[in-house]
C-alpha cells in the first residue's frame, strides 16, 4: 500500500498514516479515514485534494500530472478487489464525491457507479446473472452523469430506462455520456472542482462571509455489491431504537439486495435475525463495528452496510434519525453510560421534540362512545377543543377556536395563527393548511371532505389531528407533564440549572405582560411587543422558541407556563447561539 | 398593469395583515407610494389601519375584482401564460408542498415524526433540491415574468430565504413569521392566481 506522499494531487487513506487535515481532504474523505483507523473495513478510496482544486482554478483545467495520478489511484483500488475499471469482466465501478471542509448549496454531492458502459454493462450483468440489475445501474449512472456533469435539468430519475435519459439529456443540453470511462472520470472530477464555484455555492459564501477560493476535494471511492452472490446482501443498523431509544441494535438486512433495492422498496428486506443465522460471523462483527462506532461518535449511528461474497464493509455512519420519545431516551441513556455531560445532553433534544412529547391526548376510553363527525387526514398532531367559526375574521375574534375552511390559502393565515385547530375539506398532507399548520405547531386534519364546513359551524367540536377525527362536544384529554417521566424529570432538573430564566406556574414578578389578554388585532403574523421594563411573561405565543428568544432578546426575567422544558431548551439554545 | 393604488390593495390579499415597509418590501413600490396609497385606501373604505398594520375590508376585495379583469386582460388571454400556469400547477408547485413536507417531517421507521433538524445531510438535500425546483419555476414562468415583473420578484426572494437556510437559519423554509420560502412562494401563486383570474386547486 502506497502512502500518502508519494502523490502530488492525491492523498490515499492509510491505517498506518497520520490523519491528513479536514482541509486537504474534506469532511467525507476525513469520516473514512476515521472508520478505517478504528479497524473497520471500508471500501478502498483515493482523495484529490483541495490543493488540486485550486491548481485547477490556477490553470484552467485539471493541473499537469493529475490525469496520471488518477491511473494509478484506480489502479490500487483494482488490485485491492480484483476488478478491472472499464472491465470486460468483474469490472470496476466507483462513486465520485465532492468534500469541502464547509458543505455548500449548489455544489456537486455525489455521482455512483462512475465507470459504466456498453461492455461493463454486459460483464455486470453477466457476473450478477441479473440483466435488469446491471441495467439499473447504467440507468442510474447515466441520470447522475446527465444532471451533475452535463448540468441537465430536466428530472431524470423518473424516465425507466438509459436510452429514455440519454434521449433527455442530449435534448436538454446538446451532449452525451462519454462511453470511456476514464473520460468520464476525469470530467466528474472537473465538475466537482467546478461546482464550488457554481452561482448558488458563490451566493452562499458571499452570504455568510467564507472566502471564495475555499474549494472542494473528490472523493473517488470503489462500489461494492451486496448483489454478488448468496453470500452478499446490504443493509441498515440503527445502533439505538430509533421509535423508542432502547440500547438495542436494530435494523435490516437484504440478501442479493443492492443499496437503492432496500431504497426503492422493490423487495422488502428482512430483520437483521435473518442476516444473524446466515452470517453469523459477519452479524457478529457487524455488531463490533456498531458498538465502536455509537462509542466513538458519542451519538446513535445510522450505519450503512454491504456484504460482499462474505465480506463487510461500512458505507457510511452517521447520527441517526429519531423520534422526539428517542431523542429524550437516548441523551439521558448516554449520561448514564458517562458519555455526555448533563449540559451536553441538553443540546441533543429540542424544544419542538419536548412539545411534541407533552401534546395533550383524548383520555383513554373518552373517544369510544364519542360521534365522529368527519375525518380526514392527520396533517399536524394534537388535540384541541372549541367551537368551529369558517372565517379567519371569526378566528381572530375568538382566539381558541377551531378555524373550518373548504382550503386555505396566504388570505387565511392569521385566522390560523388565532385558531386552536385547524380543518378543510380538501388537500392531502401536503397542501397549504397541513404546511402552514405544521409550521405553528397547531392541530390540523385535512381533507374532510365536501360539506364540512357547513355541518360544523356553530358547533362545540374535539379535534383529534393525531387520529384524523373530529368528535361532537367537548372530549376529556389527559395532560402529559414532565414530572411524570423519569427522563423528562432529569432533562428538566439539569435544564433549570442551564439556564438564569425562571420558568413555572408561581415565578411571575411584576411587571407581568400577558399575550392571552391582547385584542385580536394585535395577534398577527408578528410577535407582540414586549413592553420595556416587563419582568415576566404570560401567553403561548412566548412559549414557543420565538417567542422565547424575543423574551431573552427583551431581558425577561421569567415566563409563566404549565410546561417548562421546552421553554428551558429554547432559552438555553438562544443562549448558547448568542454567547 | 395595475396603478399604485390597486397593487398596494392588492398586496393586502398577498399578506394579510401588514406595515407600509412589508408590503413595499413584496410590491417593489417606494414606501411613501405604499404609505399614500394606504391613506386614500383607509379614506375610501377599502383598507382597515390597526396600529400602523393595514389589513383589506369586503370593500376593497370587491375593488380588486372590478379591477382585475381590466389590469389583466392581456394575460388572461395570452395561450403562453395559460400553458406556463398548467405547468406551474401540477409540476413544481406540487414539488415545493411534497419538499416543505418533508422539510416539517421526517419518516423514522415507517412512521412520519417531526423533523429536528439533526441530519444536516438530509436538510442540506432538501435545501438543495428547493433551490432547484426554484430554478426550473424561472423558466416555467418565463411568459408571466414577461408579463410582470413581480412575478421575478418573488422568486429572487425565494432564493434569499433558502440562502439563509443554508446557513443554518431554518425558520426560513416553511417558518410562518417571517418571509420564509414557503410564505413567498405562496404568497407567488396568489399573485399569479389573482393576475390570471384562476381557482386555487386543491
Amino acid at each position: 500500500m502506497s502512502t500518502a506522499t508519494s502523490f502530488r494531487w492525491l492523498v490515499v487513506p492509510d491505517e498506518t498514516a497520520a490523519e491528513p487535515s479536514r482541509d486537504l481532504v474534506g469532511g467525507k474523505a476525513w469520516s473514512l479515514w476515521r472508520m478505517q483507523s478504528l479497524g473497520l473495513k471500508v471500501p478502498p478510496a483515493f482523495v484529490v485534494t483541495t490543493d488540486a482544486c485550486a491548481a485547477y482554478f490556477a490553470d484552467g483545467g485539471l493541473p499537469d500530472g493529475l490525469a496520471d495520478e488518477l491511473v494509478t489511484g484506480i489502479r490500487l483500488l483494482e488490485s485491492r478487489l480484483g476488478r478491472t475499471f472499464g472491465g470486460s469482466e468483474r469490472p470496476l465501478l466507483v462513486s465520485v464525491r465532492s468534500g469541502a471542509a464547509i458543505s455548500m448549496p449548489g455544489m456537486m454531492d455525489t455521482i455512483l457507479d462512475l465507470g459504466c458502459n456498453d461492455e461493463v454493462e454486459a460483464a455486470l450483468a453477466a457476473e450478477s446473472g441479473d440483466p435488469d440489475f446491471a441495467a439499473e445501474v447504467r440507468r442510474r449512472f447515466t441520470g447522475f452523469y446527465g444532471r451533475l456533469v452535463l448540468g441537465c435539468t430536466e428530472d431524470l430519475e423518473d424516465l425507466p430506462d438509459t436510452a429514455s435519459v440519454r434521449a433527455a439529456i442530449s435534448a436538454d443540453v446538446d451532449d452525451t455520456v462519454p462511453a470511456d470511462p476514464w473520460e468520464q472520470l476525469r470530467a466528474a472530477v472537473a465538475s466537482v472542482f467546478q461546482s464550488s464555484r457554481s452561482r448558488r455555492a458563490l451566493a452562499y459564501r458571499k452570504h455568510y462571509g467564507i472566502p471564495d477560493d475555499l474549494g472542494t476535494a473528490v472523493t473517488v471511492q470503489a462500489m461494492v455489491f451486496g448483489n454478488l452472490d448468496d453470500d452478499s446482501g446490504t443493509g441498515v443498523l440503527f445502533t439505538r431504537n430509533p421509535v423508542d431509544g432502547t440500547r438495542e441494535p436494530y435494523g435490516e438486512y437484504l440478501q442479493r439486495g443492492q443499496g437503492e433495492d432496500v431504497v426503492s422498496g422493490r423487495v422488502t428486506p428482512k430483520p437483521l435475525s435473518d442476516l444473524e443465522e446466515r452470517w453469523p460471523t459477519v452479524h457478529g462483527e457487524l455488531l463490533e463495528a456498531a458498538e465502536r462506532l455509537d462509542r466513538e461518535g458519542r451519538d446513535a449511528q445510522d450505519i450503512e452496510f454491504t456484504v460482499q461474497s462474505g465480506e463487510l464493509f461500512l458505507l457510511q455512519s452517521r447520527p441517526a434519525k429519531r423520534t422526539a420519545r428517542a431523542a429524550v431516551r437516548i441523551a439521558v441513556e448516554l449520561v448514564d453510560e458517562g458519555v455526555l455531560d448533563p449540559a451536553e445532553a441538553l443540546t441533543r433534544v429540542t424544544a419542538d421534540q419536548i412539545r411534541s412529547l407533552l401534546r395533550p391526548e383524548i383520555a383513554a376510553g373518552a373517544a369510544d362512545n364519542a360521534e365522529v363527525l368527519v375525518a380526514g387526514v392527520a396533517a399536524s398532531p394534537g388535540v384541541a377543543t372549541g367551537v368551529v367559526v369558517d372565517t379567519p375574521e371569526a378566528a381572530q375574534a375568538n382566539p381558541g377556536c377551531i378555524l373550518v375552511r373548504k382550503s386555505t390559502s396566504p388570505d387565511d393565515v392569521h385566522g390560523m395563527i388565532a385558531a386552536a385547530a385547524v380543518v378543510t375539506e380538501q388537500g392531502g398532507a401536503t397542501s397549504h393548511a397541513a404546511v402552514v399548520s405544521r409550521a405553528l405547531d397547531t392541530p390540523c386534519v385535512v381533507g374532510c371532505g365536501a360539506d364540512t364546513v357547513e355541518s360544523l359551524v356553530g358547533r362545540t367540536v374535539t379535534v383529534d389531528a393525531t387520529t384524523g377525527r373530529v368528535y361532537a362536544g367537548e372530549l376529556p384529554t389527559s395532560a402529559v407533564d414532565e414530572s411524570e417521566d423519569e427522563d423528562l424529570r432529569r432533562l428538566t432538573e439539569w435544564a433549570e440549572s442551564a439556564t438564569p430564566l425562571r420558568v413555572g406556574t408561581d415565578v411571575a414578578v411584576e411587571p407581568v405582560f400577558d399575550a392571552d389578554t391582547l385584542p385580536a388585532e394585535d395577534l398577527g403574523e408578528q410577535l407582540p411587543a414586549i413592553p420595556a421594563g416587563t419582568k415576566t411573561l404570560r401567553g403561548a405565543v412566548f412559549c414557543a422558541p420565538d417567542g422565547v428568544r424575543a423574551a431573552l432578546d427583551a431581558g425577561v426575567d421569567a415566563i409563566v407556563t404549565n410546561h417548562r422544558l421546552p421553554v428551558l431548551l429554547a432559552a438555553i439554545a438562544h443562549q448558547r447561539r448568542t454567547s | 398593469m395595475l396603478d399604485f393604488y390597486e397593487l398596494t390593495v392588492h398586496t393586502l390579499t398577498l399578506r394579510q395583515l401588514g406595515s407600509a415597509e412589508q408590503l413595499a418590501e413584496i410590491n417593489a413600490l417606494p414606501v411613501a407610494d405604499v404609505e399614500a396609497a394606504l391613506e386614500k385606501a383607509v379614506a375610501d373604505g377599502a383598507v382597515m389601519a390597526a396600529r400602523g398594520n393595514f389589513m383589506i375590508t369586503p370593500a376593497g376585495r370587491e375593488f380588486l375584482d372590478g379591477v382585475y379583469p381590466r389590469a389583466f386582460a392581456g394575460i388572461r388571454s395570452d395561450d403562453a401564460v395559460t400553458a406556463a400556469m398548467d405547468d406551474f400547477e401540477t409540476g413544481v408547485n406540487k414539488q415545493v408542498l411534497a419538499l416543505t413536507t418533508d422539510w416539517q417531517t421526517v419518516e423514522v421507521d415507517g412512521a412520519r415524526v417531526s423533523n429536528d433538524h439533526a441530519d444536516a445531510d438530509y436538510d442540506a438535500k432538501i435545501i438543495e433540491k428547493l433551490g432547484r425546483v426554484q430554478e426550473k419555476t424561472q423558466k416555467i414562468l418565463a411568459p408571466l415574468i414577461e408579463a410582470d415583473p413581480l412575478v421575478e420578484r418573488f422568486l429572487d426572494r425565494i432564493g434569499a430565504a433558502l440562502t439563509r437556510a443554508e446557513g443554518g437559519e431554518t425558520d426560513y423554509v416553511s417558518g410562518v413569521r417571517v418571509d420564509s420560502a414557503h410564505t413567498v412562494w405562496f404568497q407567488m401563486h396568489e399573485h399569479i392566481l389573482r393576475l390570471t383570474g384562476r381557482e386555487r386547486p386543491e
